[in-house]
């Protein structure tokens, strides 16, 4: 195909291996979002490309199968197609492209087309490691294009130049562009609502979901990324009042919790607030799902996000990025006094058929405890079974699979497991004891890092509790989990700290900071939006811009940025030698009064002639000349040379014709 | 804007003479660009959104930069030695600049032909090497600037018409009979006293004069040299217009060319008589060559002569 067109000169050996290396520090940070044997095997076979194909091009019949297999790999992985599909089989494809690669514009489409992948993993991670390695990849790939550039041209690099010299020209650029593309970034008009939605991910990033499977949380709570960060205002709740809610389970087949997805259309539950009151910020990481965090019990939160009927907050865009949301929150003194009979037969409800041990106990519970309005015998049910389970049972992450009869193994039999075992099978319990009851997830207490006077909660945090319904007072948070270790809840282990290594907490400190920065750049950067962009200026006092207003202001900042590129792309490259810059601007002050030197004069020459018109300074503009052409062509010894030097170039500053 | 007609050097290259425009590769650059920014934008991913930003900004000042490799540039001089007709002309172009900028990669190109140079405040020169077909003065038109420093994605170029007169040769004829008839009285070589305007010296051959041999530096070198003197064989020739008649305009024009260049390797003086001009007087050497080859060379053409 390429054979018929007339032919773009060959890249030099040199050029296309750092073409060759700008794809695939461009395809890197893509590479290790990827599910991990995608990633590898992408990885391995862009080199093996490379190597099969440095001397000759591939032939086309192995190229095309590379690509099936490629492709073949993706739907094997990831099938269908969602974002992380889309994201690997670009990866496949830039990795089987250097196969041929051999002419300048061959280089410079794959270095253009290579752009894509940083911006790819970016759709997928927007990690400080991603964003280094992104970094690198594009100064990589504008020296590459510069050396194509160059090759072009014929440009030779100057004799005994090192490696990293012709760098410095792109870095020049980059910084040159700086401040254009930062104000571009913060100026920019954003759009308030995506015009089209970001396609979901095939392969499910970690997170709480919506439906909760006991054993399902051991992933997250091996994850020690951090989930949320949260900075209070005034009053901070004690660590067994941090219960970050999340999803409620209502439904139970047996095997699996499932939401209520439309208590999410319904009002907020009626609440009567206690004296308790917690303001505070809460960001959160990016998840691909509507559900928020929250501190048990949100009360207010911003208009852009809803409370739901069962008190959990949802946006209405699914979190793709990192968000920041000011709430409130309190310990109610009731909370949906009132069930309504639908729920509360949701409440209620067993699956039938399944763990026939465990709704017999919770029959003969309520038998023992008789009946009353004022709930006073549903208390005392619940106070039994925590009272049972803080006397028999165990925590431990190690937990067989489970079985038909799951909450029965595990009342009855195994007696050993981790949230999720000890909040489902408690709710069970009591609902077959006639008190409605539901599941909680989310995430408990937190570390607090000194440096930004804030909290972070990891995933590892991850914890799942029950809420019993009883008159009056509602619903009532009872986590059977710190029934039996409430250091696993609260965190009063210290084994757990991050940074920490079994008894050395000297990265502590380290550990801090970096999150701290971290934080600083969700906040600075990945939190930055629409609505921020609008109170922008507040602190200057212009409240809501507008986007003409945006756009006034962005078109004159760039212009700003625009005149400053061009001033310092005209002003040229720096002399290196002191003393010849101090000589040039000597030469300046001259010009300003007429008395430039012409191009083919000597300095002596000059002298001579500027010094007998000015006749004041004269004779030292003379001297001066003379020693600057001793200190610049003659060769002298090296012994005192320095000194001379310096004496000679605060001469050359300080004099003024 | 471009020069309308040629111009005077030295030439600056002046903002207003100056046009940038992307490359393809920086159409697909751009388009790559545009296509990020809108991904970013719409998802509000800030990280890509700024990268986009960067990668943009970086080819913004590339941009500038390809435009300021030609701004300011100096075609200072433009010069070329005569060439006969027919031979490539080597064009000479002395480049400058007025400000510490380093220029690289500077294309320099004048029909098909191009060269690439690199310089500094320093200034360089560029040759280009150019087809010549006919006699007479060489239609120099504009010469093209351009650039594609530094990244290659945007292409800035000017022009430059030097009104700079460059001489091409007539082509000397490649079949011709040898030099006609000495046009002295008797044809006798008049010969030069010795000691007059020695020329060089050469190794000794069987047959030179005893006088001629230089003795000193014979002894010298410990083989014998002699004197060479410039007008050893100084039969004078008048080259006419009229000796070549029954010929077609243009080749007579060719067989004196070819006659000029035979008298001047064997070193004869030599007149030439053309018709409507001045006898060119005898003379023999280089400028005296020119002389010749440029009145010939600029001799009109079969239809201007009427």
């Amino acid at each position: 195909m390429a054979d018929s067109k007339p032919r773009s000169p060959l890249m030099e050996v040199h050029s296309r291996r750092l073409v060759l290396l700008a794809t695939t520090l461009c395809l890197l940070p893509l590479l290790l979002q990827l599910p991990r044997s995608l990633g590898i095997g992408f990885g391995l076979s862009a080199v093996a490309v490379i190597a099969l194909s440095w001397r000759h091009k591939m032939h086309s019949i192995l190229r095309i199968l590379l690509g099936v297999c490629g492709i073949l790999a993706v739907v094997a992985v990831a099938p269908g197609i969602g974002r992380d599909s889309a994201c690997a089989v670009l990866a496949a494809m830039l990795a089987l492209k250097p196969a041929e690669t051999f002419s300048l514009r061959d280089g410079r489409s794959l270095v253009g087309f290579a752009l894509f992948a940083p911006f790819a993993t970016f759709l997928l991670d927007q990690g400080p490691l991603s964003l280094v390695l992104s970094l690198a990849a594009i100064v990589l790939a504008l020296l590459a294009l510069q050396q194509l550039a160059r090759d072009q041209a014929g440009v030779q690099p100057p004799i005994g130049a090192r490696w990293w010299s012709s760098s410095t020209g792109v870095l020049r650029l980059l910084a040159l562009g700086l401040p254009l593309a930062l104000a571009a970034f913060w100026l920019f008009p954003r759009l308030p609502s995506p015009m089209w939605g970001l396609p979901d991910r095939v392969v499910a990033s970690p997170g709480l979901s919506d439906t909760m499977t006991p054993g399902g949380f051991l992933d997250l709570m091996n994850d020690d990324s951090p989930a949320a960060r949260v900075q209070f205002f005034g009053a901070t709740p004690r660590p067994e009042q941090m219960y970050w809610r999340g999803p409620v389970f209502w439904d139970f087949d047996g095997r699996t919790w499932h939401r209520l997805p439309r208590l999410q259309q319904l009002p907020p539950a009626e609440l009567r607030a206690g004296p308790t009151k917690w303001d505070y910020q809460i960001e959160l990481e990016a998840t691909d799902r509507d559900q928020l965090i929250a501190l048990d019990v949100p009360t207010k939160v911003p208009d852009t996000a809803a409370i739901s009927k069962d008190s959990s907050v949802y946006s209405p865009n699914a979190l793709n990025n990192v968000t920041r949301w000011r709430m409130q929150s309190t310990v109610p003194l009731a909370l949906e006094p009132d069930l309504l009979d639908v729920l509360r037969q949701r409440a209620l409800s067993v699956p039938q058929g399944f763990n026939p041990r465990t709704l017999a106990l919770g029959r003969q519970w309520r038998r023992e405890a008789g009946q009353d309005a004022q709930g006073r015998s549903d208390m005392a049910i619940a106070n039994r079974a925590l009272a049972w389970i803080s006397r028999e049972f165990a925590y431990t992450l190690n937990v067989p699979l489970a079985g038909r009869n799951e909450i029965d193994d595990f009342l009855f039999d195994r007696k050993e497991g981790y949230c999720e075992h000890f909040s489902s099978s408690f709710v069970v319990l009591m609902r077959a004891a006639s008190i409605p009851a539901r599941v909680v997830a989310g995430y408990s207490g937190g570390y607090y890092n000194p440096m930004g006077d804030y909290w972070l909660v990891p995933h590892s945090r991850a914890h799942a509790w029950a809420e019993i319904w009883v008159p009056e007072r509602g619903w009532v948070r009872v986590d059977p989990t710190a029934a039996v270790a409430p250091e696993r809840v609260y965190d009063t282990l210290a084994d757990r700290q991050p940074g920490r290594i079994g008894n050395f907490s000297g990265l502590v400190p380290m550990f801090n900071a970096s999150d701290w920065m971290r934080r600083g750049w969700n906040d600075f950067v990945l939190g930055y939006n629409a609505q921020r962009q609008q109170s922008l200026l507040n602190p200057f006092g212009m409240e809501n811009l507008g986007t003409r207003g945006l756009i006034l202001i962005f078109a004159f900042i760039a212009g700003l940025a625009l005149a400053w590129m061009m001033w310092l792309i005209a002003r040229g490259e720096r002399e290196r030698d002191p003393l010849l810059r101090a000589w040039r601007r000597l030469g300046a002050r001259y010009v300003r009064i007429g008395q430039g030197r012409f191009s083919h004069e000597p300095a002596q020459a000059w002298a001579e002639r500027a010094g007998a018109d000015v006749p004041k300074t004269g004779e030292d503009l003379r001297s001066l000349s003379q020693r600057f052409s001793n200190a610049r062509y003659a060769d002298d010894d090296k012994s005192g040379a320095s000194d001379q030097r310096r004496v000679l170039l605060r001469d050359i500053e300080t004099h003024r014709p | 804007m471009r020069p309308r007609q040629a111009e005077t050097l030295p030439v600056r290259l002046t903002r207003q003479r100056i046009y940038v425009l992307p490359t393809a590769s920086g159409l697909f650059f751009g388009f790559v660009l545009a296509t990020m920014m809108l991904g970013a934008l719409n998802f509000n991913n800030n990280p890509a959104l700024l990268l986009a930003f960067l990668v943009a900004g970086a080819a913004q000042a590339s941009l500038f930069g390809a435009h300021m490799q030609l701004s300011g540039v100096v075609v200072s001089t433009i010069a070329a030695d005569p060439v006969p007709a027919g031979e490539p002309i080597r064009l000479r172009i002395a480049l400058g600049a007025l400000d510490q900028r380093v220029r690289r990669g500077l294309r320099v190109a004048h029909g098909d032909a191009f060269a690439h140079t690199s310089f500094d405040s320093h200034g360089g020169t560029v040759e280009l090497l150019l087809p010549t077909e006919h006699r007479g003065w060489f239609p120099l038109t504009r010469i093209e600037l351009s650039s594609v420093q530094p990244l290659g994605l945007a292409r800035a170029w000017g022009y430059v018409w030097p009104d700079e007169p460059l001489l091409v040769y007539p082509a000397g004829e490649a079949q011709a009979p040898p030099l006609p008839a000495p046009a002295g009285d008797d044809g006798r070589a008049q010969v030069t006293r010795a000691g007059d305007d020695i020329h060089q010296l050469r190794g000794y051959r069987a047959g030179d004069a005893r006088r001629s041999i230089a003795w000193k530096a014979s002894a010298r070198r410990d083989s014998l040299l002699v004197r060479e003197y410039e007008q050893h064989r100084s039969e004078q020739l008048t080259l006419d217009w009229q000796l070549t008649a029954g010929l077609p305009y243009e080749q007579r024009i060719r067989r004196l060319a070819r006659w000029i260049d035979d008298a001047e390797r064997e070193g004869r003086r030599y007149a030439l008589a053309l018709p409507g001009q001045p006898l060119i007087p005898m003379g023999l050497g280089a400028s005296h060559r020119h002389r010749c080859l440029r009145a010939l060379a600029l001799l009109p053409g079969e239809v201007a002569r009427g």
